[in-house]
């Protein structure tokens, strides 16, 4: 216990701390930008971001991850702010994070591995489009100075982290294009014009909305959709942590300690909250390894939010834009281009297809739960092919079955029998199959009578072991039925 | 003749001319250390287009089949080490950590922009290693 606790805390500290600190410098223009993206007041994603990240590096099941304020949650609760407003939104935050304890109470970490990759690789691209897209709006048409600080910002984020490494260049954009705006007064939006910054600490509030069950009703879609993608976003960035730190982590711990997460952020005025990919991997990069590296990412965001928030009002917007289209890029998976040309068909079209759904509905969740179930339906349809191979011996005629007999797949397998007079004695061989249930046995007592029917004597031979046990207990055949 | 060298493998073609050409330097009283950087950038592509993380090892093994291949037909004895970090300052942490007399990479044959975003691994490692340096084109 105490092993573990030096472990996840102590060990490396100082590459560790600086390692949050890093962290903190980046998250601060994302967690502006998607609060602006949700439509709420900058400071409920400082504050989510802060919170998040300071209770995940104790709750949490993955050391060395970031979390806080992320695009997927803010792209999901556009219509909840900008219909009902912010306190329905820190309503449905607190109910998220209920909903997620209760999903890691019930282990729900192993259901992770239900979603394909297919789902996984749409998931993502949807979500960097999505960022994208909500983009657009702060770059187009606004004024020529905007398109030059956006190329600026393009430029210092991808040329300037070549020559210096250690301050991330996204901090980097926004001090040194924040005060050319000043300087120069270009005709651009800034953050202020969008919401204000309060500096001070987060204070527990009860969000200000009528507990009843219209609340209820209002919330409850938006907090089942923020639990889902919170979760899916969470358990696939632990996925990575891990591979980039070749060790484990408990699932179930981070999903409980993503709804503590939430739950608490709701009652401090912050907005839902998961896991951050690019977060995460610039921690990792930076030597990351321990909850220490999390925790101080936290507090040091908020301690600069403390001491320069009169500044954050000055940002201008196309700085951030430029910052968000870096984000997409880093959060689109660049090898879906080679994955649509060799991977199977039908993963390709469950890539696609989930990519369309969020884009249509504008709801990640939607889309994950459709790829699912796009994804669960061709898998049944492949394994519910039964081939029926005949063969006729000197005594007998076999037929042999190749697959998988279950509810799926008895139509088209009995479809392919031709049931008539034989000669000879027919022996259905089930050497090549697996009986799954009940309607499986079913088929086979079908098939039998129908054969007997036509004045055939039919013999069940070679079953596996499960399939005589379910045969045993469910089939009406009797024991002449059946041979070795 | 080198008592002990180092090479880092990405497992790429270019890694692979980088280990043919250890042979001139090398004979069978070598060991080769072979050295495979995991670089964190890579992972959320390792994740989301190979399942379990079993297979993902197995990957990553597979990758340098053909370098493991080459000399294990030429006798010379070899160990496969993986290291997590970012490429250039990994392999230059373990080059300087004095067990090798030599270090050989290939390069990735980026052309000018690209060395420009992603920076090139080979220029980092012959500017910060302390042991000889062989880049092999």
């Amino acid at each position: 216990m105490i092993e573990k606790f030096k472990r996840e805390w102590l060990s490396n500290p100082g590459t560790n701390i600086m390692a949050g600190i890093v962290v903190a410098l980046a998250l601060i223009p994302e967690a502006i930008a998607f609060s602006i993206i949700a439509g709420v007041d900058p400071m409920v994603g400082l504050y989510a971001s802060f919170l998040i990240a300071v209770i995940i590096s104790f709750a949490g099941g993955r050391p060395a991850m970031i979390s806080g304020a992320t695009g997927a949650i803010a792209l999901l609760v556009v219509p909840l702010v900008s219909e009902y407003g912010v306190e329905y939104l820190l309503t449905a935050t607190i109910l998220m994070g209920v909903i997620q304890i209760l999903l890691g109470v019930l282990k729900v970490g192993k259901l992770m591995k239900f979603i394909p990759n297919s789902v996984m690789i749409g998931f993502v691209n949807a979500l960097a489009i999505m960022i994208f897209m909500s983009q657009i709006e702060h770059i187009f048409g606004i004024s020529f100075d905007t398109y030059i600080y956006v190329i600026i910002t393009l430029l210092i984020l991808y040329i300037l982290p070549r020559f210096l490494k250690k301050i991330p260049a996204p901090l980097i954009a926004l001090v040194v294009l924040t005060s050319a705006y000043l300087m120069t007064g270009s005709d651009l939006r800034t953050v202020g014009d969008l919401g204000s910054i309060d500096r001070s600490l987060p204070s527990f509030l009860i969000p200000d909305v009528p507990f009843n069950w219209e609340t209820l009703q209002i919330i409850l879609p938006y907090s089942i959709s923020m639990a889902i993608v919170g979760l899916v976003e969470s358990l696939l960035t632990a996925r990575i942590v891990d591979n980039a730190t070749d060790t484990y982590s408990s699932k179930n711990r981070e999903s409980r300690g993503q709804g503590i997460a939430n739950f608490i952020t709701g009652f401090f005025g912050g907005m839902g909250g998961c896991a951050m990919i690019g977060q995460s991997v610039i921690n990792v990069k930076s030597g990351a390894t321990t909850r220490l590296s999390t925790f101080t990412a936290g507090i040091f965001l908020m301690f600069l939010i403390i001491v320069l928030g009169n500044w954050v009002v000055q940002i201008p917007m196309p700085i951030l834009a430029g910052i968000m289209v870096m984000v997409s890029i880093g959060t689109f998976d660049w090898g879906s281009f080679r994955y649509l040309q060799k991977a199977p068909r039908t993963d390709a079209f469950v890539m696609l297809i989930t990519v369309i759904i969020v884009l249509f509905t504008s709801n990640l969740a939607i889309g994950v739960i459709a790829g699912v179930l796009f994804s669960a339906i061709f898998f049944a349809t492949k394994i519910s092919k039964v081939d029926i191979h005949f063969e006729s011996l000197k005594n007998v005629n076999i037929l042999r079955f190749e697959g998988q007999i279950f509810f799926a797949s008895i139509d088209t397998m009995i479809a392919q029998i031709e049931f008539k007079k034989y000669d000879k004695p027919v022996q259905l061989d089930f050497s090549q199959s697996h009986l799954w249930d009940d309607s499986a046995v079913d088929a086979i007592d079908t098939i039998v009578r129908k054969f007997e029917e036509k004045g055939n004597t039919v013999y069940v031979s070679r079953l596996n072991a499960d399939s005589r046990k379910i045969v045993k207990e469910l089939s009406q055949l009797n024991e002449q039925h059946l041979t070795q | 003749m080198y008592k002990k060298i180092l090479l880092a493998a990405d497992g790429s073609d270019n890694s692979f001319r980088a280990a043919e050409e250890t042979l001139h330097f090398i004979n069978e009283d070598t060991q080769v250390t072979i050295l495979n950087v995991i670089n964190p950038a890579d992972s959320k592509e390792d994740v989301l287009h190979s399942g379990a993380s079993e297979s993902i090892v197995s990957k990553r093994k597979a990758k340098l089949s053909k370098i493991t291949g080459l000399y294990a037909s030429n006798n010379i004895p070899y160990q496969v080490h993986f290291e997590n970090g970012v490429p250039n300052e990994t392999v230059v942490k373990f080059a300087n950590k004095g067990e090798h007399q030599a270090v050989f990479l290939g390069t990735r044959g980026l052309n000018g922009l690209q060395e420009m975003v992603m920076g090139s691994v080979s220029h980092k490692v012959a500017k910060r290693a302390e042991i000889p340096v062989m880049i092999v084109k």
